[in-house]
C-alpha cells in the first residue's frame, strides 16, 4: 500500500493540491482569496493531468534531428494547454465580476456582502 | 469552528480520492495503457500524418483540432463575457449619491491616467525590451511546429508585451494597436482562422479540418501557419481589450 | 462521408461563429445584433432538423472531424439523445426573438452591452449543441466550460449587484464541478489511454483494479449533479435564474440545467457498458437525491411570492423527477426521465416567457402586486395557466406522460415509496397553481394600474403562445418522443439488470 503512494506521489499531490484548494474556496472569506483557491485546484488537476504523461527516462514529444529515445506522450500536454486557456478564462470572468462587486457594494467579504443581499 | 468542520469533511473526501489514485497504471511505467494506445501511434506516425515535427502541437492542431477549437472559443466567450460585465453607461459621473449604492465609497479615480507613476528603471526596460519581445513572439508563433511554441504561447506573450506597454506608456498611446474598426476582426481571428483552414481542409480532403499531410506538405504547413497567427493574433487581441476593458472603470 | 453528416460540425460551428462575428457585424449599428443572432440560429435550427431526420430514418451516426479514426481523433456521434438539439435551437431562437424588446426595455443593461448579449447567448447555445453531439470526453469538458462561462456572465449582465453577486457564486459552484468533471476525465485517461467515449467504455473493464474507476464514477456524478441542481448542491440556482433576464432564465432554466444530465446520461452509456462498478450503488443515492429534490424543491416554490423564484425551485423539483428517473434504471422511468428532459424545457420556458411579459408590461414580480393581471394580459396570463398544469402534470398536457412514466417506474423496479413522493410534489405544485390562478384573475387588485396594462408585444408574445401551445400538442402527441427515444434508453439499461 505504501509501496502504491510511493510510486504514485506525483498524483498524491495533484490531490492533496486539490483538496487545499477546495478548502480555501470554502473556508476564507474574501472573494480574491476564493478566486485563487479555485486556480490552486485548476493548477492541481492540470498537474494530474501532465504527470499521468511522463514516462521514466522519456524525451519531450519534438521530433527531428537528434531526438531520439522513448517519448513522453504528446496527449496530456495538449489537454493541459487547453485547460489553463479555460482557467485563465474563468479567472478572467471572475476578475471581472469582483470588480462590478467592489463597484457596487464597496467590499468584497463574502459575509459582509451577504448581509447586504 | 467552521474551519475544524470543512477540514474534517475535506479529509473526509480525500481518502477516496487517495485510494483511486494510488490504485492507477504506476506512474511513468511504459507499458500503461497511457504510452501504448493513442499515444504510441501519435508518436510513431505523428510526424508524417500530422505535418509537424512538434508532436504537441500535431495533437493540438491535427489529431484534436476539435478542442482547439472549443478552446479558441472559450477565450473569446471570456472576453465576451468580461465586456457584457463591464461595459458602463458611456455617461458623465454621476453624483456622488446616486439611487442604486449601497452607501458605502465607489472607487473614485475615473481619471484616465496620462502619465502612470511607474519607476524610470521599468519604463526604460519595458521600452528597452519591447521590440525584442515582439521578435520573441513572432519566433515562437512561427516556429510551434518544430519546436516547442505555437499560437497561444505567442499570443499570451503579446498579450503580455501590451499590458506591459500600456502600463509603462499609458493606455492613449498603445490604443493605436487596437484600431476601432479592426478590432472586433482581430478578437475574432482565432476562430475565423481554424473555421477558414477547416473549410480548405474540407475541401482538399473532404473531411473538415482535414490536412492533406501526406500528400501536399506545403498546403498542410501554410494551413497550420495560418492557424497559428490567426491563434497569436487573436489571443493577444482579446487579453488586450480584457485589460483595456478592467482598465477602463 | 456522406452529405449528411457534415451537418454535424456545421450544426456547432454555426453559433459559435456567428457570436464570433456579433461584435463584428454590430460595430456600426448595435440594433443589427439581434437580426444577425435570429439567422444565425434560424441556420442552426436548419441543421438541427436534417440531424435529427437523419437520426429518425437511419438511427445514430457519426462523424469524424480531419477524418482521423477514432479513437485517435475525435468523433462526433449523434445518436436519439442528440434530439435534444432540437429543443436547444427551438427555445433558443425563440429567446433571441423575445430578446429583442426585453433587451432594450431593461433600465440597468448599458446599451454598449447588448450585442455582447447576444454573443454570450450564441455560445451558450452553440456550446450546448456541441455538448450533447460530441464522442469524446475531453471535448465534452471543453464545450462545458463554453456553456457554462457563457451563463455565468449572462446572469449577470443586468448589472444590478445582486445579479453579480448571484454570478459569482454560480461561477464558483461551477467551475468546481467542471474541475470535478475534469480530474474523472483524467483518472479515465489515465485508466485506458483513450479520450473517446465508446473506446473508453470498452477498455475500462480491462484495467487492473476497479478503485480508480469508481473514483471517476463519483467525480462525474458529483461534477454533472452540481450542474443540474441536484439536493444538497442545488444552492447557485434560485439566486441565479430568478435574477437572470426572462429570456435568459428560460434558457437556463429549460436547458442549461438539462447538461448536466445529458452528461449523466453519457456516463451511463459509459460504465453500463463496461460494466466494471456496480452501479446499484449510485442508483439508489440517486433515486433518494431526486425524491429529495422534488418534494423540498416544491415545497419552497409554494411558499414563493416572487414567480421567477418559485420557478426556480420548481426546476429543481423538476430536476428532481428526472434524476430519479434515471436513477431508478428501469425501462419505462429512464424513457419518462428522456422525455422529461425535453418536455420541461418547453414548460419552463413557457413560464419564464409569460413571467417576463407580465415583469416587462407592469413592472411588477410578485403575486401580491400582480393580481387581477388576468383580465387585462388576457394571453400571457393563459399561458402561465397552461404552463401552470403542464407542470402539475395534468393530462393532455406535457407534463402528464413523463411524470406517469417513472410512477409506473418506480412501481417496476418495486419502490413505491418513491412513486409516492412523486405526485406529493406534484400535489405541493398544484397548491401553488390554485394560489396563482386566484391571484391572477379572481383577487381585487391591488395596483390599479395594472388594469392599464396592454398585453405584451407581438415579438415576446409569440414565444410564449407558441411554446404554451407546444405543451398542449407534446401533451396530446406524447407517444411520439417516447417512442423515438427508447431505442437509447434500453442501450442505457445495465447489461444485467433493468
Amino acid at each position: 500500500m505504501l509501496e502504491a503512494v510511493w510510486t504514485n506521489v506525483d498524483y498524491v499531490a495533484s490531490v492533496v493540491l486539490f483538496c487545499i484548494g477546495l478548502y480555501i474556496i470554502i473556508a476564507k472569506n474574501n472573494l480574491i482569496k476564493k478566486l485563487l483557491g479555485l486556480n490552486i485546484m485548476e493548477t492541481a488537476v492540470f498537474s494530474f493531468i501532465v504527470a499521468l504523461g511522463v514516462l521514466d527516462g522519456g524525451e519531450p514529444p519534438i521530433m527531428g534531428e537528434g531526438a531520439t529515445g522513448p517519448y513522453s506522450s504528446p496527449i496530456p500536454q495538449a489537454l493541459v494547454l487547453t485547460g489553463i486557456v479555460v482557467a485563465v478564462s474563468t479567472t478572467a470572468l471572475a476578475l471581472g465580476l469582483i470588480i462590478r462587486i467592489y463597484r457596487q457594494c464597496g467590499t468584497i467579504e463574502a459575509d459582509e456582502l451577504r448581509e447586504m443581499e | 469552528m467552521k474551519n475544524a468542520f470543512v477540514t474534517a469533511l475535506l479529509v473526509l473526501m480525500a481518502i477516496p480520492l487517495l485510494i483511486g489514485v494510488t490504485a492507477l497504471p504506476p506512474h511513468g511505467s511504459a507499458d500503461a495503457p497511457m504510452h501504448t494506445h493513442v499515444s504510441a501511434r501519435y508518436v510513431e506516425r505523428g510526424e508524417e500524418e500530422a505535418g509537424a515535427a512538434n508532436l504537441v502541437t500535431g495533437v493540438l492542431l491535427n489529431y484534436r483540432s476539435l478542442d482547439t477549437v472549443g478552446e479558441v472559443t472559450v477565450i473569446f466567450t471570456a472576453l465576451v463575457a468580461v465586456l457584457g460585465v463591464l461595459i458602463s453607461f458611456p455617461a458623465a459621473p454621476k453624483p456622488p449619491d446616486a439611487a442604486g449604492a449601497a452607501g458605502t465609497a465607489r472607487a473614485t479615480d475615473h481619471a484616465a491616467p496620462t502619465q502612470p507613476q511607474v519607476s524610470p528603471v521599468v519604463g526604460f526596460v519595458v521600452r528597452l525590451l519591447a521590440p525584442f519581445i515582439a521578435l520573441f513572439t513572432i519566433y515562437v508563433i512561427v516556429h510551434g511546429h518544430v519546436s516547442p511554441g505555437g499560437g497561444f504561447q505567442g499570443g499570451a506573450i503579446l498579450g503580455g508585451l501590451f499590458i506591459a506597454l500600456t502600463t509603462v506608456l499609458g493606455e492613449n498611446r498603445t490604443r493605436c494597436l487596437l484600431p476601432r474598426r479592426g478590432a472586433p476582426w482581430m478578437r475574432g481571428a482565432a476562430l475565423l482562422a481554424f473555421v477558414a483552414a477547416g473549410v480548405i481542409g474540407a475541401v482538399l480532403t473532404g473531411y473538415f479540418l482535414g490536412y492533406p499531410a501526406e500528400t501536399n506538405h506545403l498546403a498542410t504547413e501554410l494551413m497550420l501557419l495560418g492557424i497559428e497567427i490567426g491563434i497569436g493574433l487573436g489571443g493577444a487581441a482579446i487579453f488586450a481589450t480584457i485589460f483595456l476593458q478592467m482598465e477602463e472603470e | 462521408m456522406h452529405d449528411w453528416a457534415h451537418w454535424l460540425p456545421l450544426a456547432v460551428l454555426t453559433p459559435l461563429l456567428g457570436a464570433v462575428l456579433t461584435p463584428v457585424v454590430s460595430l456600426r449599428d448595435r440594433h443589427v445584433a439581434p437580426w444577425w443572432a435570429l439567422g444565425v440560429m434560424t441556420v442552426t435550427s436548419i441543421a438541427a432538423t436534417m440531424l435529427i431526420v437523419r437520426v429518425a430514418l437511419t438511427g445514430p451516426f457519426s462523424y469524424l472531424p480531419g477524418g482521423w479514426m477514432p479513437p485517435y481523433g475525435i468523433e462526433l456521434r449523434f445518436d436519439e439523445f442528440g434530439a435534444s438539439i432540437s429543443v436547444i435551437c427551438l427555445i433558443g431562437w425563440l429567446a433571441v426573438l423575445y430578446s429583442l424588446r426585453y433587451t432594450e426595455w431593461l433600465r440597468e443593461v448599458p446599451k454598449p452591452r447588448i450585442p455582447y448579449y447576444y454573443a454570450l447567448l450564441l455560445l451558450n447555445l452553440g456550446g450546448m449543441m456541441g455538448f450533447v453531439i460530441t464522442g469524446d470526453l475531453f471535448n465534452l469538458f471543453v464545450f462545458l466550460e463554453i456553456l457554462s462561462l457563457s451563463s455565468y456572465a449572462l446572469v449577470a449582465v443586468s448589472g444590478e449587484h445582486i445579479a453579480e453577486m448571484a454570478a459569482f457564486k454560480y461561477l464558483l459552484m461551477g467551475a468546481i464541478s467542471s474541475l470535478f468533471v475534469l480530474f474523472a476525465v483524467a483518472i479515465l485517461f489515465g485508466l485506458t489511454g483513450s479520450l473517446n467515449m465508446a473506446d473508453v467504455a470498452s477498455r475500462l473493464g480491462d484495467a487492473e483494479s476497479a478503485a480508480p474507476a469508481a473514483l471517476a464514477l463519483g467525480m462525474l456524478a458529483v461534477g454533472f449533479m452540481v450542474k443540474a441542481a441536484l439536493f444538497p448542491v442545488h444552492i447557485w440556482l434560485p439566486d441565479a435564474h430568478s435574477i437572470a433576464p426572462s429570456p435568459i432564465s428560460a434558457v437556463l432554466s429549460g436547458l442549461v440545467v438539462k447538461i448536466g444530465i445529458l452528461g449523466m446520461v453519457r456516463v451511463y452509456q459509459i460504465y453500463n457498458t463496461a460494466g466494471v462498478v456496480d452501479m446499484h450503488w449510485l442508483n439508489q443515492v440517486l433515486v433518494w437525491l431526486g425524491a429529495i429534490s422534488i418534494v423540498m424543491g416544491a415545497f419552497f416554490a409554494v411558499f414563493q411570492d416572487d414567480i421567477k423564484l418559485m420557478l426556480a425551485y420548481s426546476t429543481i423539483s423538476n430536476i428532481g423527477y428526472i434524476v430519479m428517473g434515471f436513477g431508478l434504471s428501469t425501462n419505462l422511468s429512464i424513457i419518462g426521465g428522456a422525455v422529461h428532459v425535453f418536455n420541461h424545457a418547453l414548460i419552463k420556458a413557457t413560464l419564464f416567457f409569460a413571467a417576463g411579459c407580465l415583469i416587462y408590461r407592469t413592472g411588477y414580480r410578485t403575486l401580491a402586486d400582480l393580481r387581477g393581471v388576468g383580465r387585462s394580459m388576457p394571453f400571457t396570463t393563459v399561458a402561465i395557466a397552461i404552463g401552470a398544469v403542464s407542470i402539475v402534470g395534468i393530462p393532455p398536457t406535457a407534463g402528464f406522460l413523463c411524470k406517469w412514466y417513472i410512477a409506473l417506474g418506480a412501481f417496476e423496479a418495486d419502490q413505491p415509496f418513491f412513486g409516492f413522493a412523486l405526485i406529493f410534489g406534484a400535489l405541493f405544485i398544484f397548491i401553488y397553481y390554485i394560489r396563482m390562478v386566484n391571484a391572477f384573475y379572481f383577487q381585487p387588485v391591488t395596483h390599479p394600474e395594472i388594469l392599464e396594462a396592454r398585453e405584451a408585444p407581438a415579438s415576446m408574445l409569440f414565444p410564449t403562445l407558441l411554446l404554451a401551445a407546444l405543451c398542449l400538442v407534446m401533451g396530446v402527441l406524447g407517444r411520439i418522443p417516447l417512442s423515438f427515444i427508447e431505442p437509447a434508453a434500453q442501450r442505457l439499461l445495465p447489461p444485467l439488470g433493468g
